[in-house]
């Protein structure tokens, strides 16, 4: 079926199957790779992206159901090849390890802040819930989003 | 030293930060080549049984399909998904496709087809007829008389007892606690799914890209089971996505070889969530029963464990996985005598192997908790006795008589009390309420890389100078993301004074880089580390012979100063390295680069003192852990942030171990289904702010220092959140994980 879809500010007329998820038509017919599968049953958070400035597990939804919305991936973060303060702050406090739960990681703090830009440790803790990550323990990845929520963050490192 | 240091031990993001926020690093499953074809496994439904009859006509018939494989038309060569060496002992019992399916989850047949979506519509079409066999669910089941044998040889596939020391005379008046603590199956969890590509040229040369831990025990195990020769085989490491242990032995590179020569196209396999976790690798489950005794005053006089391990369906790396098992207690504790017996049994269930700290995990939970319980019997702070009998600085340990080298677990232990306020929270009343509350400690002994009187450990590295003064370690390095690479390029940039921008370092291709075991046995920063030290020393010494060359000077003459090559009698006369180089080439026609070999002379301890504070509800048996405090001996941070991220990543895993993880089997023997539905990995409001405290010093052969982290940080983790638990809510508790459904039953 042809349907159209806007991924990071461009247009898209793409043909699917009705039963392609939305990161099938993201990954394998836009290749925007990225956005990554890592449980698809919308358990581990690694395919979050935007649609229509909400978090949404791409492996959950169907790819028609993106009819007509605006999707922000991973890949739309940075603009004119430069990497968005969030990415930034990612990369500053070391909450980056083997990177694949990044992406994901990365569009749900966007998410957050784009609703509440000036969130509390508890209210990032509750929003990266769907988010697992198994390198780093997460302390990392709340700094850098305190950080790029431009209030002033705990110890990055954790040091006591 | 640290303040000498101009990089190393400093902040550092890993190399490829960059690539993974935006979205560019390109993992296995991002790939794709002209040509590639998809393949779908057909997964064994039962625990035991043999394939009676494959009909694949259907599945065959759909457009898109390009081959079904089974055992019928597949090698039936037993191999090891473990070998790395050739010549390596390991029990090779496993065949691409099975006849005898001897686990849920076994490789019955795969469909290879044109779209990931005909392969998985096709698999479902296959009938395949199985004449059932009894499951055998447990090692005590395994072991029992006339338990039905599950390979030729029987069930038992390895019984040995390690043994050194004597107990001194009894005096009648020590105390012995004797604890039987039961660790389940676990799934590594790295968010990445097993993922594997390989093609076959007309040539006959095989290609494999495969996130894997070795790519050199990769091109063994395939080049050996397809009977190529190594040369034919080459295997690129790629960006992976987590590992833990479970992506070092060769779960999918053997069967996505052998489809790929077949075809001659490449094929593609990636494993789904559920799929890897039940037909990859789990974490084997073991009880470990510890007699511990002691004297009057807490001093240890005779420690004895007996394991028994269930290696599941087949052997793969389990008897070395036990082996190690062994070798960590004497390296944490002073003991006179010391007794380990081991079996390891196959069972009808997932295939256990690797998982971070290699038994280290395993064997330090019952022995930490037993602790906890001889301290309550002596009535003796858990801090007070574990100092009683912790090794000191360059001890050698009893077992094997290694040296310890600079061993500081002591102070570890002292400063993390202090730190943790250990003496007043210990002292606290748990509560009589609902919530409970209770702090709990243990201390863990791991390794630096593989060196033993059985096995060598050395890395072998090339570093080549460019003309503009920047350099190339070439290097069989596998990243797993923690940052082995950034290490490596801060090693090399700190000791040629150059900035850490200026190091290209490659990671392993099993045809252009030089030879190295993998990342995995806590030796990458200790022994490959010391590699790239040492070749970047040999590169400097280089770059002086040709500067005496081209300056007519004797070499004993020169040296580095301030960024260039000046002789000692001349200042203000020299090089810069970068025209050395480009007159290198120019006049004297040379490549300026080196080769060296490590070779580890040393395997030193690495040690780790954890603090827990836990919250319990006693009335949904839920436990949260509210505080910890991890520190950890690591010799040297190379990099900071990355050593203080694996701590806390660590953590994570071992509150999971504790608490939640387990992959459990119903009573078939199938894995519970639901992927991590059903396992639950800690998530962001489940955990602490991990707090981390690093023990550095001098004193050990590793890189300024430096020793391992990425396995010695989870040692650890689950006794101290156990005897948390246990000191709330005064239970014995042992038998992982502490779900709530076990917490509510001991409290009744």
């Amino acid at each position: 079926m042809k349907m159209s879809l806007t991924v990071n500010g461009t247009r898209h007329e793409v043909d699917v199957r009705p039963t392609a998820r939305l990161i099938d038509v993201l990954r394998d017919e836009l290749g925007l790779t990225g956005t990554k599968e890592g449980c698809g049953e919308g358990e581990c958070g690694a395919c979050t992206v935007l649609v229509d400035g909400k978090a949404v597990a791409s492996c959950l939804m169907l790819a028609l159901q993106a009819c007509g919305k605006e999707v922000t991936t991973v890949e739309g973060l940075a603009h004119g090849g430069e990497l968005s303060l969030l990415q930034r702050q990612f990369i500053a406090h070391g909450a980056v390890q083997c990177g694949f739960c990044t992406p994901g990681m990365l569009m749900s703090a966007q998410a957050l802040l784009m609703e509440n830009p000036t969130p509390s440790a508890d209210e990032i803790r509750t929003a990266l819930a769907g988010n697992l990550c198994r390198c780093t323990g997460y302390s990392a990845i709340i700094a850098a989003i305190r950080a790029a929520s431009g209030r002033e963050a705990d110890r990055a490192d954790g040091s006591a | 030293m640290t303040d000498e240091l101009r990089v190393v031990g400093r902040d550092h993001p890993i190399a490829d930060a960059a690539l993974k926020v935006s979205g560019a690093l390109v993992y296995a499953t991002d790939m794709r080549l002209p040509r590639m074809l998809y393949a779908k496994l057909l997964l064994s439904p039962i625990a035991h049984g043999r394939v009676a009859h494959i009909d694949a006509t259907e599945a065959l018939a759909l457009p898109g399909v390009v081959a079904v494989f089974s055992h019928e038309n597949a090698p039936q060569r037993l191999y090891s998904r473990y070998r790395l060496l050739p010549d390596q002992d390991c029990p090779e019992d496993e065949p691409l496709f099975a006849e005898t399916v001897r686990f849920a989850g076994d490789r019955v047949a795969a469909v290879v087809a044109e779209g990931l979506d005909i392969a998985a519509a096709a698999v479902r079409l296959l009938r395949v007829q199985y004449e059932e066999l009894p499951a055998v669910l447990t090692a005590e089941e395994a072991l029992r008389e006339g338990a039905i044998p599950i390979h030729p040889g029987g069930n038992l596939l390895s019984e040995f007892e390690h043994a050194a020391g004597e107990r001194p005379e009894a005096r009648g008046n020590e105390v012995t606690v004797t604890v039987a603590t039961s660790l389940p199956r676990a799934h590594h969890a790295a968010l990445e799914p097993h993922s594997c590509i390989a093609d076959c040229d007309a040539s006959g040369k095989l290609t494999m890209w495969s996130p894997t831990q070795s790519v050199f025990g990769a091109r063994t195990v395939v080049a050996d089971l397809l009977g190529l020769s190594y040369s034919q085989v080459r295997v690129i490491k790629v960006p992976m996505g987590g590992s833990f242990g479970g992506k070092q032995e060769f779960t999918l590179e053997p069967v996505t070889a052998f489809m790929a020569m077949t075809l001659r196209r490449p094929v593609r396999l990636a494993l789904e969530r559920e799929e890897c976790i039940s037909s990859t690798m789990v974490r084997g489950a073991s009880t470990s029963t510890v007699r511990v005794t002691a004297d009057p005053a807490g001093v240890l006089k005779d420690l004895e464990v007996d394991t028994l391990f269930d290696a599941g369906a087949y052997g793969t790396s389990s008897i070395d996985y036990v082996d190690m098992m062994t070798k960590k207690l004497t390296r944490l504790y002073r003991v006179p005598q010391y007794r380990h017996h081991c079996r390891v049994v196959y069972t009808t269930t997932p295939v256990a192997g690797g998982c971070r700290a290699w038994g280290a995990v395993d064997i330090t939970a019952p022995m930490e908790i037993a602790m906890d319980r001889l301290a309550g019997r002596l009535g003796m702070d858990p801090v007070e006795l574990r100092l009683k009998n912790l090794v000191e600085p360059f001890d050698r340990e009893l077992l094997t008589g290694a040296e310890l080298g600079d061993a500081r677990i002591r102070e570890c232990l002292v400063r993390g009390a202090e730190a943790f306020r250990w003496d007043e929270r210990v002292q606290q009343d748990p509560g009589r309420g609902r919530y409970r509350r209770g702090v709990g400690v243990a201390c863990g002994a791991h390794k630096n890389g593989m060196l033993s009187d059985t096995f060598p450990d050395f890395s072998t590295m090339t570093l080549k100078m460019n003309e503009d003064g920047s350099v190339a370690l070439g290097a069989s390095l596998h990243e797993v993301g923690c940052g082995a690479v950034t290490a490596m390029r801060l090693i090399v940039a700190e000791e040629l004074g150059i900035e850490p921008e200026m190091v290209s370092v490659t990671e392993a291709d099993s045809d252009l880089t030089p030879y190295d075991f993998g990342c995995y046995g806590s030796r990458v920063t200790y022994v490959c580390g010391a590699a790239a030290r040492q070749t970047a020393v040999a590169l400097k010494e280089r770059l002086l012979e040709v500067a005496a060359v081209l300056m007519g000077r004797p070499v004993a003459e020169l040296c580095f100063r301030g960024g260039r090559i000046e002789a000692a009698s001349a200042p203000g006369e020299g090089l810069a390295p970068a025209e050395a180089v480009m007159a290198a080439k120019t006049v004297l026609h040379e490549d300026v680069s080196v080769q060296s070999t490590h070779q580890a002379t040393s395997n030193p301890g690495a040690y780790s003192a954890q603090f827990a504070e836990v919250v319990v509800d006693t009335w949904t048996g839920l436990t949260r852990v509210t505080d910890f405090l991890a520190v950890g001996d690591v010799g040297r941070a190379i990099n900071r942030a990355m050593v203080v991220g694996q701590y806390q990543g660590a953590v994570q895993m071992g509150i999971g171990f504790a608490l939640c993880e387990e992959v459990g089997l119903d009573t078939a023997g199938r894995v519970v289904p639901g992927g991590f539905k059903q396992y639950h990995v800690v998530n962001t409001p489940d955990m602490p702010d991990v707090k981390v405290i690093l023990v550095e010093h001098d004193g050990d052969d590793g890189p300024y220092g430096a020793k391992s982290v990425g396995e010695i940080s989870v040692v650890p983790t689950v006794p101290a959140v156990v005897n948390a638990v246990n000191r709330a809510l005064g239970t014995s508790l042992s038998d992982l994980p502490l779900t709530p459904a076990k917490v509510v039953a001991a409290l009744r």
